[in-house]
Protein backbone atom coordinates (compact mmCIF):
# COMPACT_ATOMS: atom_id res chain seq x y z
CA UNK A 1 0.00 0.00 0.00
CA UNK A 2 3.04 2.29 0.79
CA UNK A 3 4.95 1.31 -2.39
CA UNK A 4 0.87 2.47 -4.32
CA UNK A 5 1.11 5.91 -2.84
CA UNK A 6 4.59 6.75 -3.56
CA UNK A 7 4.22 5.60 -6.90
CA UNK A 8 1.11 8.13 -7.22
CA UNK A 9 3.06 11.02 -5.63
CA UNK A 10 6.01 10.16 -7.80
CA UNK A 11 4.11 10.21 -11.43
CA UNK A 12 1.94 13.21 -9.92
CA UNK A 13 5.24 14.94 -9.63
CA UNK A 14 6.51 13.54 -13.16
CA UNK A 15 3.31 14.71 -14.94
CA UNK A 16 3.81 18.26 -13.56
CA UNK A 17 7.26 18.43 -14.65
CA UNK A 18 6.35 16.81 -18.07
CA UNK A 19 3.14 19.74 -18.87
CA UNK A 20 5.52 22.64 -16.72
CA UNK A 21 9.08 22.58 -16.90
CA UNK A 22 9.92 20.30 -19.79
CA UNK A 23 7.55 22.19 -22.40
CA UNK A 24 10.30 24.58 -22.58
CA UNK A 25 12.97 22.00 -23.96
CA UNK A 26 11.22 20.74 -26.52
CA UNK A 27 13.28 19.10 -29.55
CA UNK A 28 12.25 20.35 -33.08
CA UNK A 29 8.94 20.54 -31.59
CA UNK A 30 8.90 17.21 -29.63
CA UNK A 31 8.34 17.00 -25.77
CA UNK A 32 10.09 14.03 -24.24
CA UNK A 33 7.41 12.40 -22.54
CA UNK A 34 8.81 10.48 -19.10
CA UNK A 35 5.77 8.77 -17.69
CA UNK A 36 6.15 6.25 -20.75
CA UNK A 37 9.41 5.79 -20.14
CA UNK A 38 9.40 5.41 -16.98
CA UNK A 39 6.27 3.20 -16.94
CA UNK A 40 8.28 1.01 -19.66
CA UNK A 41 11.15 0.92 -17.42
CA UNK A 42 9.69 -0.17 -14.95
CA UNK A 43 7.69 -3.10 -16.64
CA UNK A 44 10.54 -4.49 -17.97
CA UNK A 45 12.77 -4.39 -14.81
CA UNK A 46 10.23 -5.98 -12.39
CA UNK A 47 9.60 -9.84 -12.11
CA UNK A 48 6.20 -9.97 -14.27
CA UNK A 49 3.47 -11.90 -12.03
CA UNK A 50 0.66 -13.94 -13.23
CA UNK A 51 -2.92 -12.14 -13.33
CA UNK A 52 -1.37 -9.43 -10.81
CA UNK A 53 -1.15 -11.99 -8.27
CA UNK A 54 2.37 -11.62 -6.58
CA UNK A 55 3.79 -15.15 -7.17
CA UNK A 56 7.44 -15.79 -7.15
CA UNK A 57 8.51 -12.09 -6.41
CA UNK A 58 6.73 -10.98 -9.21
CA UNK A 59 5.51 -7.13 -8.75
CA UNK A 60 2.93 -4.88 -9.74
CA UNK A 61 4.70 -1.28 -9.99
CA UNK A 62 4.61 -0.85 -13.40
CA UNK A 63 0.46 -1.47 -13.95
CA UNK A 64 0.01 0.93 -11.14
CA UNK A 65 2.48 3.50 -12.27
CA UNK A 66 0.27 3.29 -16.00
CA UNK A 67 -2.67 4.10 -13.85
CA UNK A 68 -1.15 6.71 -11.81
CA UNK A 69 0.44 8.62 -14.89
CA UNK A 70 -2.28 8.11 -16.99
CA UNK A 71 -4.64 9.49 -14.71
CA UNK A 72 -2.66 13.01 -13.97
CA UNK A 73 -1.62 12.75 -17.50
CA UNK A 74 -5.70 12.69 -18.32
CA UNK A 75 -6.30 15.32 -15.90
CA UNK A 76 -3.65 17.75 -17.45
CA UNK A 77 -4.99 17.50 -20.78
CA UNK A 78 -8.29 18.09 -22.59
CA UNK A 79 -9.54 14.71 -23.84
CA UNK A 80 -11.82 12.62 -21.28
CA UNK A 81 -10.76 11.36 -18.15
CA UNK A 82 -9.83 7.57 -18.14
CA UNK A 83 -8.65 7.44 -22.14
CA UNK A 84 -4.61 7.50 -21.55
CA UNK A 85 -5.11 5.26 -18.26
CA UNK A 86 -6.21 2.67 -20.63
CA UNK A 87 -3.60 3.36 -22.99
CA UNK A 88 -0.62 3.32 -20.37
CA UNK A 89 -2.05 0.31 -18.45
CA UNK A 90 -2.52 -1.75 -21.97
CA UNK A 91 1.40 -0.63 -22.93
CA UNK A 92 2.20 -2.49 -19.37
CA UNK A 93 0.17 -5.39 -19.00
CA UNK A 94 1.51 -5.92 -23.19
CA UNK A 95 5.10 -5.62 -21.96
CA UNK A 96 4.62 -8.06 -18.84
CA UNK A 97 2.78 -10.63 -20.56
CA UNK A 98 5.15 -10.58 -23.37
CA UNK A 99 7.78 -10.83 -20.95
CA UNK A 100 6.12 -13.76 -18.96
CA UNK A 101 5.77 -15.91 -21.95
CA UNK A 102 8.93 -15.72 -23.07
CA UNK A 103 11.77 -14.34 -21.34
CA UNK A 104 12.46 -11.91 -18.70
CA UNK A 105 16.07 -11.06 -17.49
CA UNK A 106 16.83 -9.21 -14.10
CA UNK A 107 18.61 -6.24 -15.44
CA UNK A 108 18.60 -4.20 -12.42
CA UNK A 109 19.67 -6.76 -9.60
CA UNK A 110 23.32 -8.13 -10.23
CA UNK A 111 22.55 -11.25 -7.54
CA UNK A 112 19.11 -12.71 -6.21
CA UNK B 1 -16.76 -21.33 -7.89
CA UNK B 2 -13.68 -18.98 -8.37
CA UNK B 3 -11.60 -18.39 -5.33
CA UNK B 4 -13.32 -15.66 -2.92
CA UNK B 5 -9.87 -13.74 -2.95
CA UNK B 6 -9.88 -13.62 -7.17
CA UNK B 7 -13.51 -12.47 -7.17
CA UNK B 8 -12.78 -9.90 -4.60
CA UNK B 9 -9.95 -8.48 -6.83
CA UNK B 10 -12.28 -8.15 -9.86
CA UNK B 11 -15.14 -6.74 -7.93
CA UNK B 12 -12.25 -3.70 -6.86
CA UNK B 13 -11.12 -3.94 -10.38
CA UNK B 14 -14.71 -2.89 -11.83
CA UNK B 15 -15.48 -0.06 -9.05
CA UNK B 16 -12.37 1.50 -9.68
CA UNK B 17 -13.33 1.51 -13.57
CA UNK B 18 -16.73 2.70 -12.71
CA UNK B 19 -15.60 5.35 -10.75
CA UNK B 20 -12.65 6.52 -12.83
CA UNK B 21 -15.71 6.34 -15.73
CA UNK B 22 -18.03 8.68 -13.39
CA UNK B 23 -15.09 11.36 -12.75
CA UNK B 24 -15.87 11.71 -16.25
CA UNK B 25 -19.73 13.24 -15.52
CA UNK B 26 -17.78 16.03 -13.28
CA UNK B 27 -14.68 16.35 -15.18
CA UNK B 28 -14.60 20.20 -15.04
CA UNK B 29 -15.11 19.89 -11.34
CA UNK B 30 -12.43 17.47 -10.92
CA UNK B 31 -10.31 19.07 -13.06
CA UNK B 32 -10.55 22.37 -11.73
CA UNK B 33 -9.82 20.79 -8.07
CA UNK B 34 -6.56 19.36 -9.60
CA UNK B 35 -5.42 22.11 -11.48
CA UNK B 36 -6.30 24.71 -8.29
CA UNK B 37 -4.05 22.50 -6.30
CA UNK B 38 -1.12 22.54 -8.57
CA UNK B 39 -0.88 25.54 -9.99
CA UNK B 40 1.86 27.36 -7.63
CA UNK B 41 4.05 24.19 -8.00
CA UNK B 42 3.14 24.66 -12.14
CA UNK B 43 3.88 28.31 -12.18
CA UNK B 44 7.18 27.50 -10.47
CA UNK B 45 8.13 25.54 -12.64
CA UNK B 46 6.98 27.03 -15.49
CA UNK B 47 8.84 29.71 -14.85
CA UNK B 48 12.08 27.90 -14.10
CA UNK B 49 11.63 26.18 -17.08
CA UNK B 50 11.59 29.13 -18.72
CA UNK B 51 14.73 30.36 -17.24
CA UNK B 52 17.24 27.15 -17.83
CA UNK B 53 15.54 26.91 -21.28
CA UNK B 54 16.66 30.47 -22.18
CA UNK B 55 20.35 29.87 -20.54
CA UNK B 56 20.87 27.41 -22.38
CA UNK B 57 19.78 29.26 -25.51
CA UNK B 58 22.20 31.57 -24.55
CA UNK B 59 24.95 29.51 -24.41
CA UNK B 60 24.16 27.84 -28.06
CA UNK B 61 23.53 30.97 -29.98
CA UNK B 62 26.84 33.08 -28.20
CA UNK B 63 28.46 32.54 -31.62
CA UNK B 64 25.68 34.29 -33.69
CA UNK B 65 24.91 36.93 -31.49
CA UNK B 66 27.18 39.88 -32.49
CA UNK B 67 25.86 39.33 -36.60
CA UNK B 68 22.06 38.75 -35.20
CA UNK B 69 22.55 42.09 -33.04
CA UNK B 70 23.82 44.19 -36.09
CA UNK B 71 20.67 42.92 -38.09
CA UNK B 72 18.57 43.87 -35.23
CA UNK B 73 19.32 47.20 -35.09
CA UNK B 74 19.41 47.92 -39.07
CA UNK B 75 16.19 46.35 -38.85
CA UNK B 76 15.17 49.00 -35.94
CA UNK B 77 16.31 51.54 -37.78
CA UNK B 78 13.97 50.66 -40.81
CA UNK B 79 10.85 50.60 -38.81
CA UNK B 80 11.69 53.07 -36.28
CA UNK B 81 11.35 55.34 -39.79
CA UNK B 82 8.28 53.34 -40.41
CA UNK B 83 6.93 53.99 -37.44
CA UNK B 84 7.63 57.75 -37.07
CA UNK B 85 5.18 57.30 -40.81
CA UNK B 86 2.74 55.34 -39.96
CA UNK B 87 1.84 57.50 -36.76
CA UNK B 88 1.50 60.31 -38.90
CA UNK B 89 -1.26 58.36 -40.86
CA UNK B 90 -2.48 57.23 -38.06
CA UNK B 91 -3.61 60.94 -36.47
CA UNK B 92 -4.47 61.55 -40.34
CA UNK B 93 -6.95 58.46 -40.33
CA UNK B 94 -8.05 59.59 -36.98
CA UNK B 95 -8.73 63.35 -37.95
CA UNK B 96 -10.00 62.29 -41.30
CA UNK B 97 -12.56 59.71 -39.68
CA UNK B 98 -13.80 62.11 -37.17
CA UNK B 99 -14.29 64.48 -39.82
CA UNK B 100 -16.28 61.94 -41.81
CA UNK B 101 -18.18 61.00 -38.21
CA UNK B 102 -17.06 57.43 -38.33
CA UNK B 103 -16.58 55.31 -35.42
CA UNK B 104 -12.83 55.18 -34.26
CA UNK B 105 -11.45 52.15 -33.86
CA UNK B 106 -11.92 50.29 -30.62
CA UNK B 107 -9.21 49.43 -28.26
CA UNK B 108 -9.65 45.35 -27.28
CA UNK B 109 -10.63 44.76 -24.02
CA UNK B 110 -7.94 42.62 -22.18
CA UNK B 111 -7.84 39.83 -19.35
CA UNK B 112 -4.42 39.12 -18.11
CA UNK B 113 -3.65 35.29 -17.02
CA UNK B 114 -0.77 33.32 -16.52
CA UNK B 115 0.15 30.20 -18.19
CA UNK B 116 0.70 26.99 -16.13
CA UNK B 117 1.12 24.56 -17.96
CA UNK B 118 0.57 22.62 -21.52
CA UNK B 119 -1.20 20.13 -22.49
CA UNK B 120 0.44 16.78 -23.27
CA UNK B 121 -0.80 15.18 -26.19
CA UNK B 122 -2.33 18.49 -28.35
CA UNK B 123 -1.45 22.10 -28.98
CA UNK B 124 -3.32 23.61 -25.82
CA UNK B 125 -1.87 25.59 -22.88
CA UNK B 126 -3.72 26.26 -19.55
CA UNK B 127 -3.86 29.44 -17.98
CA UNK B 128 -5.11 30.80 -14.55
CA UNK B 129 -8.35 32.74 -15.03
CA UNK B 130 -11.99 31.00 -15.87
CA UNK B 131 -15.32 31.74 -15.41
CA UNK B 132 -14.90 33.68 -12.19
CA UNK B 133 -13.36 35.99 -14.37
CA UNK B 134 -15.68 36.51 -16.65
CA UNK B 135 -14.01 33.99 -19.45
CA UNK B 136 -16.05 31.95 -21.92
CA UNK B 137 -15.71 29.42 -24.72
CA UNK B 138 -14.32 31.16 -28.10
CA UNK B 139 -12.57 33.94 -26.64
CA UNK B 140 -9.74 35.26 -29.07
CA UNK B 141 -6.12 35.21 -26.82
CA UNK B 142 -2.96 37.21 -27.78
CA UNK B 143 0.88 37.53 -26.32
CA UNK B 144 1.88 40.63 -24.64
CA UNK B 145 3.45 41.50 -28.14
CA UNK B 146 0.13 41.39 -29.73
CA UNK B 147 0.28 38.35 -31.87
CA UNK B 148 -2.41 35.65 -31.81
CA UNK B 149 -1.70 32.66 -30.11
CA UNK B 150 -4.92 30.96 -30.29
CA UNK B 151 -8.53 30.71 -28.60
CA UNK B 152 -10.36 29.89 -25.78
CA UNK B 153 -11.44 26.18 -25.55
CA UNK B 154 -12.62 24.74 -22.10
CA UNK B 155 -13.85 27.16 -19.18
CA UNK B 156 -13.36 25.84 -16.18
CA UNK B 157 -14.28 27.58 -12.68
CA UNK B 158 -10.76 29.03 -12.15
CA UNK B 159 -8.96 28.33 -15.31
CA UNK B 160 -9.41 27.60 -18.78
CA UNK B 161 -7.45 26.33 -21.56
CA UNK B 162 -6.25 27.81 -24.87
CA UNK B 163 -6.20 26.08 -28.13
CA UNK B 164 -2.48 27.07 -29.93
CA UNK B 165 -3.24 28.32 -33.46
CA UNK B 166 -0.90 25.09 -34.20
CA UNK B 167 -3.50 22.93 -32.72
CA UNK B 168 -4.62 20.13 -35.71
CA UNK B 169 -8.71 21.47 -34.47
CA UNK B 170 -7.55 25.18 -35.68
CA UNK B 171 -7.87 26.69 -39.12
CA UNK B 172 -9.15 30.43 -39.59
CA UNK B 173 -9.38 32.67 -42.24
CA UNK B 174 -5.95 35.13 -42.35
CA UNK B 175 -3.91 37.03 -45.31
CA UNK B 176 -0.72 37.82 -46.73
CA UNK B 177 0.01 41.13 -46.87
CA UNK B 178 2.08 42.09 -50.08
CA UNK B 179 2.68 45.29 -51.79
CA UNK B 180 -1.04 45.18 -53.49
CA UNK B 181 -3.82 44.00 -51.79
CA UNK B 182 -2.69 40.72 -50.03
CA UNK B 183 -3.51 37.16 -50.40
CA UNK B 184 -6.28 35.73 -48.65
CA UNK B 185 -5.98 32.25 -47.57
CA UNK B 186 -6.69 29.83 -44.45
CA UNK B 187 -4.03 29.08 -41.22
CA UNK B 188 -4.35 25.82 -40.08
CA UNK B 189 -2.48 23.78 -37.14
CA UNK B 190 -0.27 20.92 -37.92
CA UNK B 191 0.48 19.47 -34.27
CA UNK B 192 3.85 20.35 -32.58
CA UNK B 193 3.96 24.07 -32.84
CA UNK B 194 3.97 23.77 -37.01
CA UNK B 195 1.45 26.11 -38.54
CA UNK B 196 0.89 25.98 -42.43
CA UNK B 197 -1.56 28.69 -44.90
CA UNK B 198 -3.05 26.64 -47.27
CA UNK B 199 -5.86 27.40 -50.41
CA UNK B 200 -3.54 29.88 -51.46
CA UNK B 201 -4.51 30.47 -55.49
CA UNK B 202 -1.67 29.01 -57.45
CA UNK B 203 -1.22 32.20 -59.57
CA UNK B 204 -0.20 34.81 -56.46
CA UNK B 205 2.95 35.50 -55.67
CA UNK B 206 4.23 35.26 -51.77
CA UNK B 207 7.80 36.12 -50.94
CA UNK B 208 9.39 34.38 -47.66
CA UNK B 209 9.02 36.13 -45.36
CA UNK B 210 5.83 38.25 -45.43
CA UNK B 211 3.53 38.57 -42.61
CA UNK B 212 0.45 37.03 -42.37
CA UNK B 213 -2.31 38.61 -40.45
CA UNK B 214 -5.54 37.19 -38.94
CA UNK B 215 -8.98 38.69 -41.24
CA UNK B 216 -11.82 38.69 -38.55
CA UNK B 217 -13.94 36.53 -41.14
CA UNK B 218 -15.26 33.69 -39.11
CA UNK B 219 -15.74 36.61 -36.38
CA UNK B 220 -13.70 34.48 -33.57
CA UNK B 221 -10.68 36.69 -33.86
CA UNK B 222 -10.37 40.66 -34.45
CA UNK B 223 -8.70 41.85 -37.53
CA UNK B 224 -5.68 42.83 -37.95
CA UNK B 225 -3.51 40.50 -35.39
CA UNK B 226 0.08 39.01 -36.59
CA UNK B 227 -0.18 35.59 -37.05
CA UNK B 228 3.58 35.00 -37.78
CA UNK B 229 5.95 34.85 -41.14
CA UNK B 230 6.00 32.94 -44.37
CA UNK B 231 8.94 30.76 -44.11
CA UNK B 232 8.72 28.35 -46.61
CA UNK B 233 6.30 28.07 -49.83
CA UNK B 234 5.23 24.85 -51.40
CA UNK B 235 4.39 24.60 -55.01
CA UNK B 236 2.88 21.58 -56.84
CA UNK B 237 1.92 21.05 -60.14
CA UNK B 238 -1.27 18.71 -59.52
CA UNK B 239 -2.39 20.30 -56.15
CA UNK B 240 -4.64 23.69 -57.36
CA UNK B 241 -3.26 25.47 -54.35
CA UNK B 242 -0.08 26.59 -53.30
CA UNK B 243 0.56 26.33 -49.34
CA UNK B 244 2.90 28.00 -47.13
CA UNK B 245 4.82 26.96 -44.05
CA UNK B 246 4.36 29.88 -41.30
CA UNK B 247 6.43 30.45 -38.49
CA UNK B 248 4.02 31.14 -35.65
CA UNK B 249 5.09 34.68 -34.01
CA UNK B 250 4.42 33.05 -30.37
CA UNK B 251 7.16 31.03 -28.66
CA UNK B 252 5.82 28.93 -26.69
CA UNK B 253 9.43 28.64 -24.56
CA UNK B 254 8.97 32.18 -23.83
CA UNK B 255 5.53 32.50 -22.94
CA UNK B 256 4.49 33.33 -19.93
CA UNK B 257 1.67 35.46 -19.22
CA UNK B 258 -0.80 36.09 -22.30
CA UNK B 259 -4.42 38.69 -22.89
CA UNK B 260 -7.82 36.93 -23.76
CA UNK B 261 -9.81 39.73 -25.70
CA UNK B 262 -13.05 40.05 -24.07
CA UNK B 263 -14.29 42.32 -26.23
CA UNK B 264 -13.86 43.60 -29.81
Amino acid sequence: MRKILILAILFYILVLLQTSFLVHFNIFGHVPNFILLLVVVLSISEPPTIFFKKVAGGENSGVWGAVFGGFFLDIFSSGPIGFQILIYTAISIFIKLILKKYLWINILKTKE
Amino acid sequence: MRPPLKRNKILIMGVTILLVLSLNFFQKEVKNFFYLISFPIQKVLWQAGDRTSSFFEIIVEIKELKTENEKLKLKIQELLSENTELKELKRENEDLRKALEIDLKKDFKLILADVSGKDALEDSVLINKGLKEGILKDFPVITPQRTLLGKIDEVYENFSRITLISNKNSSFNAKIITADNGVLGVVRGEGNFRVIFDLMPREATVKEGSSVVTTGFEGIFPEGILVGEIKKIEKNDVTPFQRAKVEPAFNIKELNAVFIISDF
